[in-house]
């Protein structure tokens, strides 16, 4: 059994289920991102956790012990709160100190804990200040020092990074990362932020209507999204209705607006499909290797990269190329572009629809 | 820093002199040495001060609107904070209703309330004891402190009381250690006005007095009504040094904005 196995959770409120049948397994130290947009029930599913919200149904499992008669206060679990929720009128010494008194540690074990846990998130020397004085970046430190010095069984980040400015939320996420390794604490983020999940976490689980559509490693999920939704929601991508001829051992053959293309093996029926392209897989080529003519619609210039907008016979496609230092096609000019057939994702048309 | 206008400028200064005005009326009279009230005073003599000396009866009120004063806003302060936690956060069947019904003493006329208490206290066989004017006093004031309560308590960000219990906090303990340092703005600040209101209530406990537990106000408002000699001039005097002191000792130790405006640290 998994350090932490939740089980077909289930919270409804009235007529609607936030979260339907959520399973989860997560191995001692590993770190967790449920993933999804707003209202997809990751959030509650994180309060059910932290025994904020009784579940409708379903278990919570964690080393062992069955958490669903535990109430909040006894399942020792260390929380990050978006809004960091430090006490206002305490420094961040006694905010530290907090969850010690509580369990009853005092004296120089005190004092070592407090230390240490400050020392974790290199906030020892503001120890005296009020949170009021403080950054938000040096907040969320205090926040999270508040809740690895208790020793959690598992650490819960509720969009802990949602407040910081964009350079700043950054830092934090190396920060982050370096914190729940040396702390060695098995933790489960929610969040929003796709580029904040996969930078941070060992897995991803993506959510979307109160379940589980797809876990795996950052890498895993990107590359093989099991629908659109999981392709446009993890990094950008191209999607495009086509229908699946046939595929078999030589690959899929596919037709897209009248287009005869190829792509990988699939397990799916022929007939009404949708395909997906990363933005970064399509190449602009010279005119003998295009597999189709493009007009740049528009572009944009994003320092490290550009992002051209064509207009193809298959329809609008989003391209991403790194800047070079060279001269890039300008709005208006026709280019070829060109991808490996193996880029391709073929997905199902009709899991978006499903309820 | 501050750009007023002239204009402002000029209308604050009437405002300030409108209100102040008063006051340096009723100070100024009780500085005088005749036996009549005059403004202007023709010279500076302490004579009505030592008068009040000469009628305890005056300092006795004193006491017991002192006494009364803290009583009730203290009992009115208990039972406020617990319902403004349940109004402010949860939802709950009749909570409006609870809610109106607390800041009803506010809407009703204080004349009528005045007629209903001495009915109620006399069924109940307290009329005119201290405990039946506590009773009054701290439902008349409830509704202040509740609304400088609610007005906290809906401030606060609820996560913090989460953040508490997730690290292990019972209920009481984080209210103690949490939610009351919170809140602490708007029960102070209600206290201290629940305390004012009691302090010069007039209407209602002129209904419900008798001459062991009268009030300065009623006292003053009854030698008023025989004399219009300078003591209540110099009786007025006194109270508003005691305010003053009052504020000037909050200010010092909490911050008087932080006491009117609700502002928490």
């Amino acid at each position: 059994m998994s350090f932490l196995e939740i089980k077909a959770l289930t919270k409804r409120f009235f007529d609607m289920t936030a979260v339907d049948d959520f399973s989860l397994s997560v191995e001692r130290g590993e770190f967790v991102s449920l993933l999804g947009p707003s209202g997809c029930g990751k959030t509650t599913t994180l309060q059910m956790i932290a025994g904020f919200e009784d579940p409708s149904s379903g278990s919570i499992i964690l080393n062992g012990r069955n958490l669903s008669k535990v109430p909040a206060r006894k399942r020792g679990l260390g929380i990050v709160f978006q809004t960091y929720a430090l006490f206002p009128h305490m420094t961040v010494e006694q905010n530290v100190a907090f969850g010690l008194e509580m369990r009853g540690i005092s004296g120089d074990d005190r004092r070592q804990k407090i230390a240490n846990a400050l020392d974790l998130v290199k906030l020892s020397h503001l120890a005296k200040r009020f949170p009021k004085a403080m950054s938000g970046g040096q907040r969320q430190r205090v926040a999270l020092a508040r809740a690895l010095v208790i020793e959690p069984e598992l650490l819960l980040l509720d969009e802990p990074l949602s407040n910081l400015d964009a350079k700043l939320r950054e830092e934090m996420q190396l920060e982050l990362r370096r914190i729940q390794q040396d702390a060695g604490v098995t933790t489960l983020l929610v969040t929003h932020d796709q580029s904040e999940a996969m930078a941070l976490s060992d897995r991803i689980a993506v959510m979307q209507n109160g379940r589980l559509m797809q876990i795996g490693t950052p890498f895993d999920t990107y590359e093989s999204p099991k629908s659109s939704f999981i392709s446009n929601f993890l990094g950008k991508s191209n999607c495009l209705d086509a229908r699946l001829i046939s595929t078999g051992d030589d690959g899929a053959k596919l037709d897209v607006n009248g287009i005869q293309i190829t792509g990988p093996a699939v397990n799916l029926l022929p007939g009404k499909v949708l395909i997906s392209l990363r933005p970064e897989r399509i190449d602009i080529v010279d005119s003998a290797e295009g597999v189709l003519p493009a007009r740049v619609l528009e572009r944009i210039f994003l320092g490290d990269q550009w992002l051209f907008r064509l207009e193809t016979t298959i329809g609008n496609l989003l391209v991403v190329r790194r800047n070079r230092g060279r001269r890039e096609a300008e709005p208006g000019e026709t280019v070829h572009i060109a991808w490996l057939p193996e880029h391709l994702r073929i997905l199902p048309q009709s899991q978006e629809n499903v309820a | 820093m501050n750009s007023n206008g002239k204009y402002s400028l000029i209308f604050n200064g009437l405002f300030t002199i409108f209100m102040v005005a008063p006051l340096v009326v009723v100070i100024g009279v009780s500085f005088t040495p005749t036996g009549y009230l005059e403004f202007p005073p023709s010279g500076l003599s302490l004579r009505w001060f030592r008068a009040i000396l000469d009628n305890p009866d005056f300092i006795d009120a004193a006491w017991i609107s002192l006494k009364l004063g803290v009583c009730s806003a203290t009992v009115s302060t208990i039972v406020a904070v617990p319902a403004a936690l349940a109004i402010g956060r949860e939802r709950f069947l009749g909570r409006e209703a609870l809610q109106a019904l607390f800041l009803s003493p506010l809407t009703v006329p204080t004349v009528v309330l005045g007629i209903a208490f001495l009915r109620l206290l006399s069924l109940l066989e307290i009329n005119g004891t201290f405990i039946g004017l506590t009773l009054c006093h701290a439902i008349i004031i409830t509704p202040f402190v509740l609304r400088l309560v609610l007005s906290s308590v809906v401030g606060i960000d609820q996560s913090i009381e989460k953040a508490a219990v997730s690290l292990g906090a019972s209920g009481w303990v984080v209210f103690r250690r949490v939610t009351l340092p919170l809140i602490m703005p708007g029960v102070v600040g209600g206290w201290v006005l629940a305390f004012i209101t009691s302090f010069d209530e007039l209407t209602v406990t002129v209904f419900i007095v008798n001459p062991s537990t009268t009030t300065l106000p009623v006292r003053l408002f009854s030698h008023i009504t025989q004399t219009t000699d300078p003591l209540i001039a110099s009786v007025s005097t006194m109270v508003i040094l005691f305010t003053v002191a009052l504020m000037l000792l909050i200010n010092r130790f909490y911050g008087l904005d932080r006491l009117l405006m609700g502002e928490s640290r």
